[in-house]
């Protein structure tokens, strides 16, 4: 039975697509040994929700650019992103509620781009969460640290969203169960967190 | 590859190969990764073997381009699904009427063709969407409103089309009124253009519509009898000054009086913006009244509770029932006289009265943006999606909506009747939603319903909505209410509902289809109107 959600992580469900994006790694990354990985231009948070802070907080931490909103993806799109897609597509993550991605998912089709890493961290309701998650094994296999991570679950996505690799992946999904950050997030609607990259264009982008 | 309903795989495989040699190899899609792109999020077929899904998928960048996939179209029968943007959500999306179509993506033709400061008015493509033309507008410093539609992410033609609505005056905010000459590509490969765009060397076309002889441009909206590749639209000069007020009502049956008087002030021109009418406890930002917990448990009470059980808790609470705010564009001391005006007819009710909103000079500062809802400005904006954020008043976010939309007459009468027979018939339903069915005023003359019904991630509540959804719009054509607007899966009961005279009106419009479309490749289906051959075969 596939839901909306479902069909927005179609990208991913593709199981193998082709992310470009190699160029933009620095030469330390490049040899280091350790895997490549996508470098993100922005990643949205957005600061009605204590995860989404928190995961902003600890991209912060990690030296990636932040854009913060209040639900409202419009001007960060505007006067931002959309003149720097149409330059070029790079990369994006973001956590977030389901409709800055649904729209930031939806613009980026036309620059060739698509949600390629992608949870639904949903509260069940007895001070627990379940973070489906769906992206390439590399990034699952980090996202197996949230278990040790506890309540702080968002900066523990926050470094796995960082460790989305460029090139084709396999992709995998998994599911994993961690205590509330808080309480309160008990109310709380279901948060993604998400990374949309350019895939390797065949064709050029349409707009 | 998917083939189109008819086709060989041989033929269509040639006719992609000559779709190829029109747009190019990368802008015809057939892969499934990209097929994909063209489902509707908010299909309430969603994951059903019967949801309508494309084919295959050509982007022309140019009328000549559109003209000669048309012409291959016409060789192979193959059905072609004109979108402009595709973002019509909660009426179809980018996906077909008739499954199995090629979605004809015109999302590359996106040139702004002409924008005139003096005559207030464009020329755009079907790729043009509100975000846009308003920042050419921006960028060009250009004294222009254009009015948008919620979200404004959409194309302008392609909204006008499908017959939306804004939220600035009512000379502008009936997107399809506000155009002004169109360009259309006709089945056979021909473009006409129409009013003073027929007559060569006119300097007119976007500002007298009709020409001479018979006005056509009404039947390439909502229809499938040509492709529209240019279409001219009249735009708002900025006003000097913004006004707002409320009228509040303390009884049910005010709602008559009020309707009456607003209806006055609309039609002589005292007000021009769009008014909105709120009920207590409906939830409407600033109309709903003041929130209370008994009210709102009345309110809750499965199936709605009787107006004058409502009635006497809110009179003993001091709340009104009914909220209406209206809206004022134009010179600082006009509006504010208007407002004045419009407060000495509305006191005509006993117990009405009035709050005063702020007097915004325009343009907005831009801290003044911020705050507004922003459409009521000509400003384009994603602002909705970001609502479904839980919140008290949006409990349980769902994963989209179908519009439920009819027309009903524009009086307190039709409105209680309304909300009577909507009410019965969710019980009736056993809907897990009470229906409030409050008026909207996009356009003058009559009321418009606008009421969501949730898409779920669950095929089987998905299917007990499209039931129910079906069987209103049978009850409300029973009472002589019909849909406006439709999305794809309903389009055969909406548009059957207008029957008159043994559905005299649909089989004109087939007639037209026959005699355009001999082939019926555009758009079969659209708004119940089927090619002859697949005549007998309705979805």
């Amino acid at each position: 039975m596939a839901s909306r959600r479902e069909f927005l992580q179609f990208g991913i469900a593709a199981s193998a697509l082709p992310i470009t994006g190699a160029t933009g790694l620095s030469s330390d990354l490049l040899h280091s040994g350790e895997p490549a990985r996508l470098p993100l231009y922005k990643v949205v948070f957005d600061e009605r929700f204590a995860d989404s802070v928190r995961f902003g907080v600890e991209m912060k931490r990690l030296g990636v650019p932040t854009h913060a909103i209040q639900g409202d993806i419009t001007d960060f799109w505007l006067h931002d992103l959309d003149p720097r897609w149409k330059k070029a597509p790079v990369a994006i993550a973001g956590l977030t509620a389901h409709g800055p991605l649904f729209c930031l998912e939806r613009l980026s089709w036309d620059h060739r781009m698509r949600v390629v890493f992608s949870a639904e961290h949903r509260s069940l309701g007895d001070g627990r969460i379940e973070h489906a998650i769906s992206g390439p094994d590399i990034m699952l296999r980090h996202a197996a640290e949230l278990v040790a991570g506890g309540p702080n679950w968002a900066a523990h996505i926050a470094a796995v969203v960082t460790h989305c690799p460029p090139g084709r992946s396999q992709i995998s999904r998994t599911t994993i169960i961690t205590p509330l950050a808080t309480a309160t997030d008990d109310e709380q609607e279901p948060l993604m967190s998400w990374v949309i990259a350019p895939v390797d264009a065949v064709r050029r982008n349409l707009t | 590859m998917r083939i189109p309903p008819g086709l060989t795989a041989g033929d269509f495989g040639s006719a992609v190969t000559q779709f190829e040699q029109v747009v190019g190899r990368e802008w015809v899609f057939t892969s499934d990764e990209d097929l994909n792109l063209y489902r509707d999020a908010y299909s309430p077929l969603f994951g059903e073997p019967e949801e309508r899904v494309a084919s295959g998928a050509v982007a022309p960048n140019s009328v000549e381009q559109v003209q000669q996939v048309v012409k291959i179209a016409n060789t192979y029968k193959i059905p072609i699904y004109p979108i402009s943007t595709g973002r019509n959500l909660g009426y179809g999306g980018a996906a077909p009427a008739y499954s199995g179509s090629v979605v004809l993506d015109l999302k590359r033709m996106n040139r702004i063709l002409e924008v005139s400061e003096r005559n207030a008015s464009c020329l755009v493509e079907p790729g043009v969407s509100y975000f846009d033309l308003c920042k050419y507008i921006e960028d060009k410093n250009l004294k222009l409103w254009v009015d948008v539609p919620d979200p404004g992410w959409g194309s302008v033609i392609g909204n006008a089309l499908d017959h939306g609505g804004g939220y600035t005056t009512a000379l502008y905010r009936n997107h399809f009124d506000a155009h002004c000459g169109m360009e259309v590509v006709l089945a056979n490969g021909e473009v006409i253009r129409t009013g003073m765009g027929a007559l060569p060397g006119a300097g007119t076309w976007q500002q007298f519509k009709f020409g001479v002889g018979p006005w056509i441009d009404g039947i390439f909206s909502q229809s499938n009898f040509g492709i529209v590749t240019k279409m001219g639209f009249w735009l708002m000069p900025i006003p000097d000054a913004y006004l707002s007020g409320t009228v509040s009502v303390p009884r049910h049956s005010d709602l008559i009086r009020l309707v009456d008087i607003l209806t006055y002030i609309e039609n002589a021109g005292v007000s021009n913006g769009m008014p909105m009418i709120g009920m207590l406890g409906s939830g409407f930002p600033g109309l709903g009244g003041p929130r209370d917990k008994e009210l709102g448990a009345l309110l809750a009470r499965p199936g709605g509770a009787p107006p004058e059980e409502i009635e006497r808790l809110a009179l003993q609470k001091g709340i009104p029932y009914w909220n209406c705010s209206l809206r004022f564009y134009g010179p600082a001391k006009a509006v504010a006289a208007q407002w004045e005006h419009t407060k000495e007819k509305f006191s005509a009710i006993p117990g009405a009265t009035f709050q005063d909103g702020e007097l915004l000079r325009l343009p907005l500062t831009p801290e003044q943006r911020q705050r507004v809802h922003k459409p009521e400005f000509g400003i384009p904006s994603l602002e909705m999606f970001s609502i479904g954020a839980r919140s008290e008043i949006n409990p349980n976010p769902t994963n989209g909506h179908m519009w439920f939309s009819p027309i009903i007459p524009r009086t307190g009468e039709a409105v209680f009747e309304a909300q009577r027979v909507l009410s019965q018939a969710s019980r009736d339903l056993k809907l897990p939603f009470n229906i409030s069915a409050i008026p909207t005023m996009y356009w003058l003359r009559a009321f418009v319903l606008i009421i969501a019904f949730p898409i779920t991630r669950d095929i089987a509540t998905n299917k007990r909505n499209r039931d129910a959804f079906n069987r209103l719009v049978q009850i409300a054509a029973e009472h002589g209410w019909g849909e406006y607007r439709t999305a794809p899966v309903f389009m055969d009961a909406v548009a059957g509902a207008y029957s008159y005279n043994s559905n005299a009106l649909m089989r004109f419009h087939e007639t037209i289809k026959d005699a355009v479309d001999p082939n019926g490749i555009i758009s079969a289906g659209r708004y119940g109107i089927w090619p002859k051959h697949l005549r007998g075969n309705r979805a």
